[in-house]
């Protein structure tokens, strides 16, 4: 949708899901962790990410809770269920397919 | 899961909008305290964060379209505005609505029909499992089929119908009995409202008179009287124990009958004997039989039969097929063709529906683009403009039902013969179920190209050509040629073969039928057995009946077993003196009795020999007249008068008749039919005392209405229980006999002229555009000196292109179809070339018309403000 990322084009839900395995979390928390992991790498304009994840939530991969934040902010937290697992697993094995592929064929 | 989730968030859409709301600004500020803790100045860490953060509106928005009723909202909105739209044209919705009313009026209407002839099952338990053959059978036939039959046929039963006269009102009533055998309930399955059906102990030689009637007749004759059962009525003189009703609705398959009663109990001669096969048979498949096994059983059966009764029985061969293919065989090809021709109606109106919506497609290009450029998306643009042909189908295909209900009430008045027995032909949810999926898949199919195209420009490319004048859509205009050539090959095809028909029928009303039809009545009347079983009563009723007829002035009378064109017939293996046979080889012929001047009254020219007169009677030898057909066929290179034929069923001593005359060939069946030998003999010398009903003919100086309760009269004077109320001109039995084809030939030639009609729209429509898109290159031409002639010469090149185009694969297209209607067909070829060549001349002239108005048009083109505008 938005080409214009440095991003390959269907990763953000990837991403999302994985950040999303360790624990729950709001917008402005992802966006952080993602920055952080992947060490400034990705240039995602963070608003974007709001409708990732309406639709990882539309598809019920994951489940949102508003919860106090420990600033003692009301922020909702968006929760990784059972559907939403096996969904990265195989997102998971589907990237590493993909990716070996353009490794071997740029090693080549 | 996704459907759950959509409706879960549709319903609390605010509540969404406000979480994300409510999460998007804190995620804002918790952007902007983390850049005023990197050290960042208040002013400055808000324009970082919102930069960070991108556009916010624009994620609230995809946000939204994740919840998916963004799509519902949308699609609101585009039918909002289609009909702003449609209110702002109203001439365009207009010509639109009425184009396509048309098309699927008409093809709902012949659908609606086609519903209730064709498609939906007989009312029948089980119908599928319910077969017949053609050919008749006796009783005994039945009877041995049914003890044989057990492991194919679950049930079977019979029915022939007879008129009966009912004497319990005020005038003595004809009505149409079936008279049955028990089995016919049981195979057709249906239970009785009041009361029950025939048993098995009361079908059989003198048995209970009992009657079971159905729902018209108890509720008309009857007073819908609910104790009707053990009452007793009286019918052809005898009194009969009403024992059930029959539901609303119930009929059996081929006829409509007003009662039903055992054969064996009303009339146990004919039940007993084998030999005339007048009853129509049913049968029930048991489940799980396939038609291929039944027919094989049904083989070794007639086998069988025609071995053990082979005077009878020869040449025996019943072919089981499926009730509901068998009534409907008739009306099927002409309902197809019909059906087929209002495909090609609505497919025209279709043509022009695209070329309108083309057209206003490039019309409005510079507000597609004007969208587009604005980051409208072309899926949207063209959901768009979807939604607006599907609009505009839906509100043409209500108007259709309008029109089909309309036209519908017009075909079951016209009522042709083969749709008689169908009942319930009216718009049901079936039918409109039907109408609304043509609707969408008209708007949908028809309006996607224009809307595909409408949305295709380049937005740079199509934003620099409209900031000058309208000169593109030369797309578009093609795709209108092409349409309207198509147009003009569908109706080229559908006049041709309404052409083909109507000379079928003019060729058919140009048949003599043998007889003159002018001021000659027919009144058919039934002696019932309780008071003429004997021939010599039936004689003395009808001498003193035509005694009497005679004596009024201006009247001639003759009687007939069966008047032509009435659709009956007694037929009768004949034996020529000196000729042998063996049983059941003999040639079958039409039998009819007569009484006096019957071939002077039918003005039917006696050829050969003498007429038949008084003194033929019972008293004398015993003579008779055959037609032509007879003699050239069974007498060819011979003369026949003087030799002597006699039944060859006959038991007992010969009855040799004597030929004393020929004379002419009568059109007994139909029209259509060629004749078919036959033999009349007096009634009075007649041995057949089952013979016991005739038409009375009269010819009268002019219309015989006047003289009609006269006839009456006379008939009541010597029997005042004989029904005599299906009184006929032979001119309007002649009429009935063409009603099918006149039904046929009139709506066919009706949904050619619609054909037409819609498709000189179309030309006429896309020429007039063609100019208007040419006004420039014409204004240019006629500045550097072409005359009005060569402008003229130039819109009618083209016009005759797209002409010759169109009409070119219509002939191509009538030498493939027109094949299809030829059992319709009377002594024209399916590719009659005069019939093609007046259609071609037709259709060219009618182009040409709708094309004056552009041309002239064309010609009037100032070229200074032409060049002006430019």
């Amino acid at each position: 949708m938005e080409s214009s990322k440095p991003l390959l084009p269907g990763t953000l839900d990837l991403l999302l899901l994985k950040a999303l395995s360790l624990e729950p979390m709001h917008g402005y928390g992802i966006a952080q962790r993602l920055r952080q992991i992947s060490g400034d790498v990705f240039q995602i304009e963070e608003g974007t990410l709001y409708p990732a994840l309406q639709k990882l939530l539309a598809k019920g991969w994951v489940v949102g809770e508003w919860k106090q934040t420990e600033n003692n902010r009301r922020a909702r937290f968006y929760k990784l269920i059972t559907a939403g697992r096996k969904q990265l697993r195989a997102e998971c094995v589907e990237f590493e397919k993909v990716f070996g592929a353009i490794v071997r064929v740029i090693e080549a | 899961m996704e459907f759950v989730h959509r409706l879960r968030s549709w319903l609390r859409r605010d509540a969404n909008a406000r979480d994300l709301e409510e999460e998007m600004r804190l995620h804002l500020e918790l952007k902007v305290q983390e850049h005023i803790a990197r050290g960042t100045s208040q002013k400055e860490a808000r324009r970082q964060a919102r930069l960070d953060f991108g556009n916010a509106n624009l994620a609230a928005e995809r946000s939204r379209e994740r919840w998916g009723y963004v799509q519902l909202e949308d699609i609101g909105r585009d039918i909002a505005y289609g009909l702003r739209q449609f209110v702002r044209n109203p001439g365009f919705t207009a010509i639109v609505v009425i184009t396509l009313a048309l098309g699927i009026g008409a093809n709902t209407a012949i659908f609606t029909v086609m519903n209730a002839v064709l498609l939906r099952p007989l009312p029948y338990t089980n119908p599928k499992e319910l077969v017949t053959w053609r050919g008749n059978e006796s009783l005994p036939d039945v009877e041995d089929i049914r003890a044989q039959s057990r492991e194919v046929f679950s049930a079977g039963g019979a029915v022939n119908p007879e008129p009966m006269d009912y004497t319990g009102g005020q005038e003595p009533l004809a009505v149409h009995a079936g008279y049955v055998d028990a089995g016919l309930f049981q195979v057709l399955g249906v239970p009785p409202m009041l009361g029950r059906t025939l048993s098995q102990d009361e079908d059989r030689k003198g048995g209970p008179s009992a009657v079971v009637v159905t729902y018209p007749f108890w509720r008309d004759h009857l007073g819908s009287d609910l104790n009707i059962l053990g009452k007793t009525i009286t019918l052809s003189g005898q009194g009969y124990t009403v024992i059930g009703v029959m539901p609303k609705g119930f009929g059996v398959p081929e006829f409509n009958l007003d009662l039903f009663v055992s054969l064996w109990v009303a009339y146990p001669e004919a039940a007993a004997y084998r030999g005339v096969h007048f009853m129509r048979s049913y049968w029930r498949l048991k489940p799980g039989v396939t038609l291929e096994q039944a027919r094989a059983t049904m083989t070794t059966i007639d086998a069988r039969l025609s071995q053990d009764y082979p005077a009878e029985e020869k040449g025996r061969n019943a072919v089981p097929v499926p009730l509901q293919e068998f009534v409907t065989g008739n009306v099927r090809p002409a309902l197809r063709i019909l059906f087929g021709a209002v495909c090609v109606v609505l497919l025209i109106a279709c043509a022009n529906f695209a070329g309108l919506l083309t057209a206003r497609g490039v019309s409005r290009r510079r507000e597609m683009v004007v969208r587009a450029a604005l980051g409208g998306k072309r899926f949207r643009l063209v959901r768009q403009a979807l939604t607006e042909s599907v609009i505009l189908a839906l509100s043409g295909g209500a108007a259709g039902i309008v029109l089909a209900v309309l036209a519908t009430r017009l075909i079951v008045a016209a009522k042709p013969a083969a749709l008689t027995h169908a009942t319930g032909i009216s718009v049901d949810s079936d039918v409109l179920l039907f109408a609304v999926l043509v609707s969408i898949l008209t708007g949908v199919v028809f309006g996607l190209a224009p809307a595909w195209s409408a949305s295709a420009a380049g937005v740079a490319d199509a934003l620099r050509h409209e900031t000058r004048t309208a000169t593109t859509g030369s797309a578009g205009i093609s795709f209108r040629k092409i349409l309207v050539a198509g147009q003009l090959a569908l109706a080229m095809i559908l006049l041709t073969g309404a052409g083909l028909l109507i000379k079928s029928f003019v060729r058919l009303n140009s048949v003599s039928p043998g007889f003159d039809p002018e001021h000659v009545t027919s009144i058919p009347i039934q002696l019932p057995e309780a008071r003429y079983a004997e021939i010599s009563k039936q004689t003395l009723f009808r001498r003193e009946l035509l005694s009497r007829l005679d004596s009024l002035s201006g009247v001639e009378a003759a009687m007939v077993g069966d008047v032509p064109l009435n659709g009956n017939e007694v037929t009768h293996g004949v034996a020529i003196e000196g000729r042998d046979a063996a049983a059941g080889d003999e040639p079958e012929v039409d039998t009819f009795c007569v009484m006096g001047d019957y071939f002077g009254v039918m003005r039917i020219p006696i050829v050969a020999g003498r007429n038949l007169t008084e003194m033929d009677n019972e008293n004398h030898p015993l003579v008779a007249v055959i037609n032509q057909a007879m003699a050239s066929q069974l007498f060819a290179g011979q003369n026949p008068i003087g030799r002597r034929i006699r039944w060859s069923h006959d038991a007992g001593p010969p009855r040799w008749m004597t030929i004393v005359g020929v004379a002419g060939n009568v059109r007994q069946f139909s029209l259509s039919e060629p004749p078919y030998p036959a033999v009349f003999s007096p009634f009075s010398q007649s041995d057949e005392a089952w013979r016991r009903w005739m038409s009375v003919v009269v010819r009268t100086p002019n219309d015989a209405a006047n003289l009609i309760p006269e006839i009456k009269r006379q008939i009541w004077a010597l029997d005042d229980r004989l029904p005599a109320d299906q009184v006929l001109s032979m001119d309007a039995l002649l009429g009935l006999s063409l009603r099918d084809r006149r039904f046929n030939t009139t709506l066919l030639a009706l949904f050619a002229g619609l054909a037409l009609i819609l498709a000189s729209v179309g030309v006429y429509s896309v020429m007039s555009y063609a100019v208007s898109q040419r006004a420039q290159e014409i204004g240019i031409r006629m500045a550097v000196g072409a005359n009005r002639r060569d402008v003229l010469r130039l819109i009618m090149g083209q016009s005759a292109r797209l002409a010759a185009i169109g009409l070119g694969a219509g002939i191509v297209g009538v030498f493939a179809f027109t094949r299809v209607m030829s059992s319709l067909l009377f002594e024209v070829a399916p590719t009659d070339p005069a019939t093609i060549a007046g259609t071609v001349i037709l259709m060219a002239g009618v182009v040409l018309a709708a094309c004056y108005a552009p041309a002239r048009r064309a010609m009037r083109v100032d070229p200074i403000v032409a060049l002006r505008y430019e």
